[in-house]
């Protein structure tokens, strides 16, 4: 089936330590910049789609849907909040898109959101470890990062690949990270001071791991005509939305496990929107650790499997090269807001497709995007492509 | 990673008794907790079959930052064991500094602290030492070799663990 949900409104916080600011405020700062730019009116959002993952860890707080519901004044529609790892806020995209797409609705919000920072890192640690199976394998004592490090030594065995060759993907990032204002992290850095930062998993050194961050992203969809309807606004559209599960374990997740994470979702994306990995102008490819990257690479088909990691050495997923990918910087530099994220990257595309990225990330003539997103130790697999499609 | 005691009854048992389960169907092996399905070929029943506690180091990594639990423990050797019987568990490696842990080194478990509860309580878990002993000779089979030759370097504590945990809190 093909599929055309208009994007009307996108709005994002900063994405950054925040201690000024709730969870509750973040959400409501992304979701008032959404409708403002959507020019839609609470009471116009039938349904309200929030992404949100640790809550109940970080902020001692349940039910954000409906707290979100209630301060950003949409009530009575309906609320509800989503969860998938790391995969929630593309997950909230595609529950978003599924609505319109069913004609049931005319306009809905979605809504991503993530405070982590009110705990200690330490403590952070430990309710990010519940996104796998903290109590039978990460018993072990393996965390996010290691887990995601032994991922990153089967590929350097697998493939013959140096650290030093896994580095340029953190240059890269950071490049980018440096111009965007909303980044977490905005220094560029070099090969050899990404491999100088401290050791977090080994291999993972610390340039190659995000940040715990506090952001909130929002987009409001629409039926196509009503957008049609608007020919001032840009028509952007999301064409595909495809989601799929994985592994929930470290230990059985495969190479050929995390690549069919991604392939397996944006087969069927492809051919939902009508389009090759070849037409894919600008991709946002999650990177909480920087192996993911060259994964993910590999996974929408824009290269072959342990290649992916090249573009980032050799200039061909700079913005000027075959394919930008993560001009935003991606996850190590704007940080890895849980649920936020996944919003954040549909945001990221959407601004690349309007041409409104900030100076030094903006993708010429960027008409096709996509956006990858997943979670746990190889759980969820997420992925979108937006579409320019003038009348 | 927060276990609580009661919980720890429940989920105790493969923690302080090393096995794996076992395909009914096809035979293969999985990581004790895929007790629903075989992962290879998707049926349904698995039964439990003991490992003799010996393997190799075949992928590694060396947490810097760990979860509250196993705070002080840092900076420590996580690995990927691939026990002889052909199915591979994650788990501390001890006795290795983290920049001389290698792919290939033989070793084998025991039975130690694993961490510090939330409630102050100590769990146990297999971890693994650096084993003295050759390697079985790599063609053959080394399943029932393994399994005949008692594990000398098990503390006497759990070797004959009972199925369900020991540690059960009075
Ligand atoms: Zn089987």
């Amino acid at each position: 089936m093909s599929m055309r949900v208009g994007v009307l409104g996108i709005g994002k916080t900063p994405h950054k330590i925040q201690h000024e600011k709730s969870l509750k405020d973040l959400g409501v700062e992304a979701g008032r910049k959404a409708m403002a730019d959507a020019g839609v009116d609470p009471s116009e959002i039938q349904m309200l789609y929030v992404g949100n993952v640790g809550s109940v860890g970080f902020n001692y707080e349940n039910s954000t849907a409906l707290m979100a519901a209630h301060h950003l004044g949409v009530v009575p529609a309906g609320a509800v909040r989503v969860e998938a790892a790391c995969g929630t806020g593309a997950w909230a995209l595609h529950l978003g898109c599924v609505a319109i797409a069913s004609g049931l609705y005319d306009t809905v919000m979605v809504l991503g959101m993530e405070k982590m920072n009110d705990l200690a890192t330490v403590e952070g640690t430990s309710i990010i470890a519940q996104a796998a199976d903290s109590k039978e394998e990460y018993f072990s004592g393996l965390t996010f990062p290691s887990g995601t490090a032994l991922t990153a030594r089967k590929y350097m065995q697998a493939y013959g690949v140096s650290e030093e060759d896994l580095a340029h993907t953190s240059v890269k990032n950071h490049f980018y990270g440096a111009r965007n204002p909303s980044a977490h992290l905005r220094f560029e850095c070099t090969v050899e001071e990404v491999m100088n930062s401290p050791k977090v998993a080994d291999p993972l050194k610390l340039y190659e791991v995000c940040p715990m961050t506090d952001a909130a992203s929002a987009l409001v969809l629409c039926r196509e005509e009503i957008l049609r309807a608007q020919p001032n606004r840009p028509q952007v559209y999301v064409t595909a939305t495809s989601m799929a599960s994985g592994t929930w374990y470290q230990a059985s997740d495969t190479l050929d496990d995390a690549y069919n994470l991604f392939h397996r979702p944006a087969t069927r994306a492809y051919e939902m929107a009508g389009v090759t990995a070849k037409d894919i102008d600008v991709a946002e490819i999650y990177n909480s650790f920087a192996i993911q990257e060259p994964l993910g690479i590999e996974g929408l088909g824009f290269a072959k499997m342990g290649q992916g990691w090249k573009g980032a050495k050799d200039g061909s997923t700079w913005l000027d090269g075959k394919i930008a990918v993560n001009p935003s910087g991606g996850l190590l530099c704007k940080g890895h807001p849980l649920g936020a994220t996944g919003a954040t990257q549909a945001v990221d595309i959407v601004e690349q497709l309007r041409g409104t990225a900030p100076e030094g990330m903006q993708r010429a003539d960027a008409e096709i995007g996509i956006s990858a997103c997943r979670g746990g130790p190889g759980s969820v697999g997420a992925i979108h492509i937006y579409q320019r499609l003038e009348g | 990673m927060t276990v609580s005691a009661i919980e720890f009854t429940r989920l105790g048992a493969p923690k302080l008794h090393l096995f794996a389960m076992k395909c009914d169907k096809c035979k293969e092996l999985s990581p004790w907790w895929e007790r629903s399905h075989c992962y290879k070929c998707g049926h349904d029943t698995l039964t439990e079959f003991e490992l003799a506690g010996k393997g190799e180091i075949t992928n590694y990594t060396v947490v810097y930052y760990p979860p509250r639990e196993f705070l002080g423990q840092e900076p420590y050797v996580v690995g990927h064991i691939l026990m002889d019987e052909g199915v591979t568990l994650p788990a501390p490696v001890m006795g290795v500094a983290p920049d001389a842990v290698e792919v290939g080194t033989r070793v084998a478990a025991t039975l130690r602290r694993m961490k510090l509860g939330h409630e102050g309580d100590i769990y146990y878990s297999y971890k693994f030492v650096v084993d003295d002993d050759p390697a079985p000779k790599k063609a053959a089979p080394a399943r029932r070799a393994a399994a005949k030759k008692p594990a000398a370097k098990k503390p006497a504590a759990k070797k004959p663990a009972p199925r369900r945990p020991a540690a059960r809190k009075k």
